[in-house]
């Protein structure tokens, strides 16, 4: 538990790469799985939901106000899930997944929580005092509270259906879910390729 | 007022302030979208941003509080390229210090930003979220190729593999993310210069490179990457699977894979995304796993 809880902390501060500080590319799915991993001890494990889910997810762009599904969220939580829920890799996997698209209907929110904030910020400069930096650091302090609290429960959750399906047979889905992920890595490739001559071919058209 | 066509010219005139102001407006930069909102987007990171130079260019009291109130108006742009902006208005609130700002030059002064967020907003997406960003990922499947880690692609049976020594584990997102945070801080900061050099113009930077020409470039790179992984790929588990002969094992080694492409082929296709594709797969897997039982589908564990 008390891993789970310092696990999702790390992860909660490397969300706020994501989009809010820095942006350095430390929210990466592939840096956040492998670092994760290794701090539960299944780097390898790690590594590879990191990695796919980061080829999963490159297929979503945060243009404009678009909020893309979470990557560090969804690897977060599928870490965990593995090491801490005791979930197989492929169940975790896919639930990571699940739960980096959930991630964005919060982060929605977040976002439109502070589209109020520019009106106090107004009055305050008309009275003289200004600081919007106090706005920055309350949205910082937010946004990592709250990836901080989704991770954990989420994952938390996830551990205990495990736990309480652990009598279920649940060999014939867990046995679909690992054939499925083990194609991952070829819709992650083609995904890619896929991307990339969409690319070409609008080049060579504005030519 | 006149804030444009005598300093359009890099280097055309001496900065009034020597550019003093641009390294804390540099380190803040990074927290941009800090307060990022659906009513004006970046404005509260903006003005956190350019506060050093807006309190060094005006007064305190009713001169600052108009400038600040002025850059609290809508402001998005594509972050790593936010100091091409910046430092041009900078340039321009220093030219217009201790004078009487009227309406026409604050919306002479506002057009400017939102035509040089405008215009490298789209590029700064085409550059790092279309390009630079995927080939980053595609770096570290190189460094795990190169370091002989596969085992994201297959995974070996337990215990018949040789664990993957940790540097190179982290390797591979830490090379992707090195080049990337250098490009990112370099352009940042080039991007305030710059801006600052020709502040006034609406298309101040815009030809700081050949946007164009780097686009099609990092294109091609990562077409040609993409295609080599993938069908080295392919390659390796039509090489591996094939024990001489045709047999059943084969078919159920190779038919999901190609499936899988065919599914991705058939969502790109269509426009939908790649979950949607991971829908179909699993619905797939399901069904083959229904039918055929669990057992012989984990061809990967072969290898």
């Amino acid at each position: 538990m008390l891993s789970a809880l310092w696990t999702s902390f790390c992860a909660a501060l490397l969300e706020l790469d994501n989009v809010q500080a820095g942006q350095f590319l430390l929210a990466r799915p592939a840096f956040v799985g492998t670092l994760l991993g290794w701090m539960n001890g299944c780097p390898v494990e790690g590594a590879r939901i990191g990695l796919l889910t980061e080829l999963v997810f490159l297929d979503f762009m945060s243009v404009g106000g678009v909020v893309p599904p979470n990557g560090l969220v969804s690897a977060a939580v599928s870490v965990l899930a593995f090491s801490w829920g005791g979930l197989p890799e492929s169940a975790a996997f896919f639930s990571g997944m699940l739960a980096g698209l959930i991630y964005c209907g919060v982060e929605y929110r977040l976002r439109a929580f502070r589209s109020s904030w520019t009106a106090a910020v107004e009055a305050e400069v008309r009275a003289g005092i200004i600081r919007p930096g106090r706005r920055l650091a309350a949205a910082l302090l937010a946004e990592g509270a709250v990836s901080w609290a989704f991770i954990f429960l989420f994952s938390g959750w996830l551990a205990s259906a495990a736990a309480l399906s652990a009598r279920l047979n649940m060999g014939p889905l867990f046995g679909a879910l690992d054939l499925a992920y083990s194609l991952m890595p070829w819709l992650g490739l083609s995904g890619l390729y896929f991307r990339f001559r969409g690319q070409i071919h609008k080049n060579k058209a504005g030519a | 007022m006149n804030f444009g066509t005598d300093m359009t010219k890099a280097g055309s005139c001496q900065p009034p302030s020597g550019g003093k102001a641009l390294a804390p407006v540099f380190f803040r930069s990074f927290l941009l979208q800090a307060a990022w909102n659906y009513e004006r987007f970046q404005n509260l990171g903006f003005v956190f941003s350019m506060l050093p130079a807006l309190r060094r260019a005006h007064a305190p009291g009713a001169p600052l509080n108009s400038a600040v109130l002025r850059h609290l108006a809508q402001f998005n742009t594509q972050p790593y390229m936010a100091g091409f902006v910046m430092g041009n208005i900078i340039r321009m609130e220093e030219s217009v210090s201790g004078l009487p700002v009227d309406e026409a030059m604050e919306k002479k002064m506002l057009s400017v930003k939102t035509a040089l967020a405008s215009g490298f907003a789209a590029i700064g997406d085409r550059l790092f979220w279309g390009r630079l960003k995927p080939l980053m990922t595609q770096l570290c499947v190189l460094v795990w190729a190169c370091g002989g880690f596969y085992g994201w692609l297959f995974r070996p049976e337990p215990g018949t593999a040789q664990a993957p020594s940790m540097s190179l584990l982290f390797g591979g997102p830490l090379a992707g993310m090195a080049v990337y945070a250098s490009f990112s801080v370099y352009l940042r900061w080039t991007g305030l210069k710059r801006g600052y050099a020709c502040g006034g113009s609406s298309s101040c930077g815009l030809d700081a490179l050949d946007w164009s020409r780097l686009i099609r470039r990092l294109s091609a790179a990562g077409f040609a990457l993409a295609a080599a992984a993938a069908l080295s790929a392919f390659a390796f588990l039509l090489f591996s699977s094939w024990s001489g002969a045709p047999d059943p094992g084969f078919a159920r080694k190779v038919a999901p894979v190609l499936a899988a492409l065919a599914i991705q082929r058939a969502a790109r296709k269509s426009g939908r995304s790649i979950f949607f594709a991971t829908g179909m797969v699993i619905a797939v897997s399901l069904a083959l796993v229904a039918l055929f039982g669990p057992e012989g589908w984990a061809w990967n564990r072969n290898l």
